[in-house]
């Protein structure tokens, strides 16, 4: 019967979304297959809301070595906890942490390490979906390992609530035997109160289709009515006129949220593969033969500049 | 200074996957193939800091056929490195990210590096695995997704692209990097180094020369899916922009209800 071990992501004490995903989908495997889900976290007591999700039990480590992220001290902490629970799987969230995390904890356990999965089977053994060149393809994984460390697409995993007993593990690892060598001095926000792309159950994106740097601001107005993340495209990017922190696509970020706004985007090759796996597709271009439609369920053929403004008006009001 | 630039062949973004139904192979013969994007960002990286001092020597290392080799000499080879090494084996075509990490470990321990740079990851398996696992291979320290560097005495400060900012690491040499979209512009070589590239050297190694056993896979992909297929576009149809946009929201809230 397969144990399933969510890492509960945590920065300043606030939880990914992500964790009670895996936690989600991790309870829906062992519902029907036996074992149990564990979640581990460091730096913060999630048991609460890991109960609530579905954990049997909540290994918390807690202590100085779990103040800022640091990927020596908690990839040996996390390393240690598998050792000693021998966990089937480890599932870490695909976030800038998880992505640090997962290989370190893989290497030093010699374990399978399986990138960015969208979905888990359990037959006896393990089967991982997830995508490769960005979508445009799909493999499913088979680890040969006894343990895999397994990275998690945000919004991959629907978020179901589903008792779990939440038993408070004792969770001690040893990590004075380490002196980290790469050390975060500090953390510097960038332009703030916007979603993150990646996480985003929203996207809104520009195209070269906005024109110039300063209409950027059309998308941006609504993302925020929508409670999104702006996106852009690489020509955009390239371009100058927007950040790369924002470019989705085989050479950016690679998206699946529930919709995905795409507004002057042409719909190249190379961005499709970025956001296809988007639940709803909305696409608004006046050139009715632009790729993108082809990947749209829903298109409107007009100006952005009409349309955009029109539909944050509009959204206003339906949130109102 | 010796800085070690550890990149992969890709197929280029702008290619098509055929595959039409579920396949335990993947045909990529018609694939045309790139430097990886994100490991460009490596080389110019290494090349800035050649330029910026004296008596420092770039190394590029890779895996793969010997169709590389052009690659090689258009993308590392004439932008500025100075020598290569291929590790060709066909023994490694079935191998997982873990196995690789091994060959290149046993690449990069045959010298002494004060840097080596990767890009963030290959966009052909999207893992973003083997740089990270090199550094803990190797025991030495690691930043990910570095956006800036900035070296000195022995140390490093590099940023590092997270959630809705950065974070601000340092390090001391020698050090693993992974490289990021923003940390430079790479550039492009011209036609008489790419001429020239080919007087510098590629030493061609296999795994029997590292004195290693081929690491076995620790996954192994069994099927290729294509993506699932999408149903029609709905279009929303209107005169007055305004009525489209009312349309729109009405369709995305109540037929989707995605908002």
């Amino acid at each position: 019967m397969p144990n399933i071990a969510v890492f509960i992501e945590q920065r300043d004490g606030k939880f990914k979304k992500v964790a009670w995903q895996m936690l989600s989908e991790a309870k829906r495997i062992t519902a029907a297959s036996g074992g149990e889900v564990w979640a581990v976290c460091l730096g913060a007591d999630p048991a609460a809301e890991a109960a609530k999700y579905g954990a049997d039990k909540v290994f918390t480590a807690t202590g100085d070595s779990f103040g800022i992220y640091n990927s020596e001290l908690w990839g040996a902490a996390l390393a240690q906890f598998c050792t000693a629970q021998k966990p089937d799987l480890l599932l870490i969230g695909s976030t800038a942490m998880g992505k640090d995390l997962g290989p370190k904890v893989a290497a030093k356990l010699d374990c399978a390490c399986i990138s960015d999965a969208v979905g888990l089977t359990y037959e006896g053994g393990w089967t991982v979906r997830r995508p490769i060149y960005a979508g445009k393809c799909y493999i499913d994984v088979e680890p040969v390992t006894d343990l895999a460390v397994v990275g998690i697409r945000p919004n991959a995993f629907v978020l179901e609530e589903a008792a779990g007993a939440g038993a408070v593990e004792a969770f001690t690892p040893d990590l004075s035997a380490i002196e980290p060598k790469a050390v975060v001095q500090s953390i510097e926000a960038g332009e703030g109160g916007r979603v993150e792309l990646t996480e985003a159950e929203i996207v809104v994106s520009g195209g070269r289709g906005i024109k110039g740097p300063e209409n950027y601001a059309l998308i941006e107005k609504l993302a925020d009515a929508l409670g999104a993340a702006a996106g852009a495209s690489r020509a955009v990017v390239d371009a100058g006129w927007v950040d790369y922190s924002h470019q989705v696509g085989q050479t950016g970020k690679t998206v699946g949220p529930n919709l995905y706004i795409a507004c002057g985007i042409s719909g190249a090759i190379q961005h499709l593969a970025g956001m296809s796996s988007s639940k709803c597709i909305v696409a608004i271009n006046k050139d009715a033969n632009a790729p993108i439609f082809k990947a749209a369920d829903y298109g409107v053929v007009a100006d952005l500049f009409d349309v955009v403004p029109a539909l944050t008006e509009e959204v206003i009001k339906l949130k109102g | 200074m010796k800085i070690a630039v550890c990149v992969k062949q890709v197929p280029d973004s702008e290619t098509r996957i055929k595959l039409d139904a579920p396949s335990t192979e993947l045909d990529q013969s018609s694939f045309t193939r790139v430097l990886n994007p994100y490991d460009a960002y490596a080389v110019e990286e290494a090349i800035k800091i050649k330029e910026a001092g004296s008596d420092v020597e770039v190394v590029a290392i890779t895996i793969g056929p010997e169709t590389v080799t052009e690659t090689i000499k258009k993308d590392c080879l004439a932008v500025g490195c100075d020598k290569a090494i291929l590790i060709n084996d066909p023994a490694l075509a079935d191998a997982d990210e873990s196995a690789l990490a091994t060959v290149l470990t046993a690449v990069l321990q045959k010298d002494s590096y004060d840097l080596i740079l990767f890009g963030i990851k290959a966009i052909d398996d999207d893992s973003g695995q083997i740089g990270i696992m090199v550094a803990e291979k190797m025991g030495l320290p690691h930043v990910a997704t570095i956006t800036q560097l900035d070296l000195g005495d022995g140390t490093l400060t590099a940023h590092r692209e997270i959630e809705g900012g950065k974070e601000v690491v340092t390090a001391p040499l020698p050090a693993v990097l992974t490289c990021q979209k923003g940390l430079n512009e790479p550039r492009l070589p011209s036609l008489p180094n790419i001429m020239k590239a080919g007087m510098k050297p590629i030493d061609k190694l296999t795994c029997a020369d590292l004195g290693l056993e081929t690491p076995a896979a620790k996954a192994k992909i069994k099927m290729y899916y294509p993506p699932a297929a999408r149903g029609e576009c709905k279009l929303v149809e209107a005169e007055d922009p305004a009525d489209a946009a009312r349309e729109l929201a009405r369709l995305l809230n109540e037929e989707a209800k995605v908002i």
